[in-house]
């Protein structure tokens, strides 16, 4: 029989050969014709035109995530609940549901201090003269 | 069987009465800072009430001594002596926190603010009682995260924001090595439980060198709380930065939760309650001396403390690191591992409670009308702010530790009980080290009284609230009788050095 | 099941796991990724506490694992808040570029 440490092995292998078989495969297969279009870089479709691609996402992400990650957890404490809920029965209830008011009670809370309303960012709209002066420079270089 | 159980569980939910009281005026707090928009202070009044209802309770755990809830909890005298220190001092940040302008600025709301000092406050009655890991780890992190937030409230003031990332990411380190420390500990006895603990530790050949990487690790994170050096670096910055009430919050209250805890932890994991030696020493039962290794995080805490304070020019940072020094001195009482010891400690935490309050609350009034906490700044103000001026004598009279003040009370009982456990190098370093502390506290007595007298002299006094006036003198004047008359305390520490044990 | 794989394993892994974790927290300099090494130091204490659990059949340490969940996450959540703060004001989250304060 197989240790435990066998299955591990086994699913290292597996991984191995998944990825190098397509490759090989792929190198075998595939027509071997460069040209310089091909070969540079993919960038999200297109090539870069101007500025930095590392641009600030809307700082609202976070907060989102913040308030996601609270309510994230409680997974782990409702998981092991209802596992044994049957055993336990209506007294089991309870406690989980001023658990799960307690957290609501927080959610109300961030509501009504406003925390979860969409501030819209000011969109950029670029105007015809500056797209222009963009491809310019663009092309001079 | 099911029967005594309910039984335990109703005697534990009875005693759980100060703690749910003070849970239930942080989500009131919060609630009523949302329904009454107006009023900012309101659940500053509300937690005010809820502390006053709490202090009732208290009375009522008078002489108790009980492992409520399966020996989670433990409430015995010496919880209930930090309980009462810990309840005081949030008591007075709240008062404080009325008369600081640096807080009101912005048109800021301060609902969170004071639901969270009640939140911490909740937090640290847990950690004073806390007889299990989990119930310690469980602590620790309601009263950290409860400051961390609370150290940047004043989040656009960029010292603020700083000090509580700095405050978050050492605390976050901290407490991960701590529990793994705890977890370690668990592995090698199995249990989770302090007094099971001890009993598994007794009874069985355990590997030492795994023991006392666990409980160093343990150490830390409870060294981190009562910034001992060396796991202090956070203190001055995060003192600097925070406003300077719940400077003065972190550094008499989550102090005094930090050292309850340490005393707890050391004697009900690591001292055979049985017995004591002939000179009255708590014995070890394993073979680590831990007492060495407190008396070298001591040595190391008073020294460092006091020689970097020297050079200090911002008056909250110097408290800083003086505070520093002064959880050196007060480990020199938990090193000696005494029952004299112990109660040197919580003596000098009383002492300590209204000398830096005090101290405190000064730098607060004074910031207000002059906008700086620069020593500098304070040139004359003496004779401008002539109440204020005297207060100030007399914090850093006993902040030294000199004869006519509460901290003088403090510091000779620390050094009485050092010397009657035959620590005389540890003694001497002590001594040495309030020599030193002497420069500094001189230093802002100079700038006040003796320098820039003249550039003052014409200006007119400044005028503070007479109510700050009155919470001022309720620091100071205890500060004085509890010199003349040390009795009661004196009294009621030595009573109360008792703690459950199993 | 994991019978045949002895408790030193778990430890080991665990151990090289908490050392990443502060290593990380000791060299980086983006305030998000010392967070993430944080996590990484929690969640091999995780690690220890369960081997031990099963090990030691207590099941002590497995509703602990769950009460440094959801510590850990509290934690990171007011992290990141404060970070967010910071942000707010120097637009950075390098921690070398806060240091207004020192010694």
């Amino acid at each position: 029989m197989l240790s435990d440490f066998g299955i591990v092995l086994l699913f290292l292998i597996t991984g191995f050969v998944f990825v190098a078989l397509g490759l090989i495969t792929a190198a075998i297969i595939r027509p071997h014709n460069p040209n310089p279009v091909k070969q540079s870089t993919y960038e999200c479709g297109e090539e870069l035109i101007s500025g930095s691609p590392w641009i600030k996402f809307n700082i609202r992400f976070y907060v989102v995530a913040l308030i996601f990650l609270l309510f994230d957890v409680e997974i782990v404490f409702l998981l092991p609940w209802a596992v044994v809920f049957q055993q336990l029965g209506w007294f089991a209830f309870i406690e989980m549901a001023v658990f799960v008011l307690i957290l609501l009670a927080g959610l109300a809370y961030v509501w009504a201090k406003g925390d979860i309303e969409w501030e819209k960012p000011k969109p950029y709209i670029p105007s015809l003269k500056d797209l222009v002066v963009e491809r310019k420079q663009h092309f001079a270089e | 069987m099911i029967d005594q159980f309910i039984i335990e569980l109703q005697k534990s939910i009875s005693l759980f009465k100060p703690e749910a009281t003070l849970a239930v005026t942080f989500v009131v707090a919060l609630i009523a800072d949302l329904i009454f928009k107006k009023s900012k202070n309101i659940s500053g009044y509300i937690s005010l009430i809820g502390f006053i209802v709490t202090f009732y309770f208290l009375f009522w755990q008078k002489g108790q001594n009980y492992g409520t809830f399966t020996q989670m909890l433990s409430v015995d005298p010496f919880a209930l002596f930090f309980k009462f220190l810990i309840l005081l001092t949030s008591f007075f940040i709240i008062l404080m926190s009325f008369f600081s302008k640096e807080l009101y600025i912005n048109n800021r709301s301060l609902g969170e603010y004071f639901s969270l000092i009640a939140g911490m406050t909740f937090g640290m009655f847990l950690l004073v009682g806390a007889n299990n890991l989990i119930m310690i780890y469980l602590a620790i992190e309601t009263m950290s995260i409860s400051s961390y937030i609370l150290a940047g409230y004043t989040k656009e003031i960029h010292r603020a924001s700083e000090a509580s990332l700095k405050y978050v990411i050492f605390g976050a380190v901290s407490s991960g090595l701590m529990i793994y420390g705890i977890s370690i500990l668990f592995g090698l006895t199995g249990t989770l439980n302090l007094f099971e603990i001890n009993n598994f530790i007794a009874n069985n050949n355990v590997n030492i060198y795994a023991l006392f990487f666990s409980v160093f690790l343990i150490l830390a994170g409870i060294g981190y709380k009562i910034s001992a050096v060396p796991f202090h670096f956070w203190t001055p910055d995060v003192y600097e930065g925070a406003p300077i009430t719940i400077t003065a919050l972190l550094s008499v209250a989550s102090k005094a939760a930090g050292f309850a805890v340490l005393i707890r932890f050391v004697k009900a994991a690591f001292i055979d309650n049985t017995q004591l030696d002939s000179e009255g020493i708590w014995i070890l039962i394993s073979n680590i001396d831990w007492r060495f290794i407190i008396a070298v995080l001591s040595v190391l805490s008073m020294t460092l403390g006091n020689l970097v304070a020297l050079w200090q020019t911002n008056l909250k940072r110097l408290l800083a690191y003086s505070s520093i020094a002064h959880a050196g001195y007060m480990l020199m009482g938990v090193a000696v591992m005494t029952d004299a010891g112990v109660t040197a400690v919580m003596i000098y935490f009383a002492s300590y409670l209204f000398m830096n309050l005090g101290a405190f609350f000064v730098v607060t009034l004074l910031a207000n009308k002059i906008g700086s906490e620069d020593i500098d700044d304070y040139k004359g103000i003496g004779y401008r702010a002539p109440i204020l001026g005297v207060c100030m004598v007399v914090f850093l009279l006993s902040l030294t530790g000199l004869p006519p003040t509460f901290g003088f009370i403090g510091k000779w009982m620390v050094f009485s009980a050092v010397l009657e456990s035959n620590f005389i190098w540890l003694a001497v370093i002590g001594v040495l080290n309030s020599v030193v502390s002497l420069f500094y506290y001189v230093k802002i007595f100079r700038n006040m009284y003796v320098r820039g007298v003249e550039e003052n002299e014409n200006k007119e006094n400044y005028q503070f609230h007479p109510i700050a006036i009155i919470v001022l003198l309720l620091l100071a004047i205890p500060t004085i009788l509890f010199c003349l008359y040390p009795g009661p305390i004196a009294n009621w520490a030595a009573a109360s050095v008792g703690i459950f044990l199993g | 099941m994991f019978q045949s794989v002895s408790l030193e394993y778990f430890l080991i892994l665990a151990a090289v796991l908490f050392s990443i974790g502060s290593i990380g927290v000791l060299t980086r300099r983006n305030a998000i990724i010392i967070f993430m090494s944080i996590e990484l130091m929690l969640n091999s204490v995780n690690l220890t506490l369960v081997s031990f659990a099963s090990f030691l059949g207590d099941s002590a340490g497995m509703i602990f694992v769950f009460f440094v969940m959801a510590v850990a996450a509290s934690e990171a959540a007011v992290g990141l808040a404060i970070v967010l703060a910071l942000f707010r004001q120097k637009q950075t989250v390098n921690v070398d570029e806060v240091n207004i304060m020192k010694w």
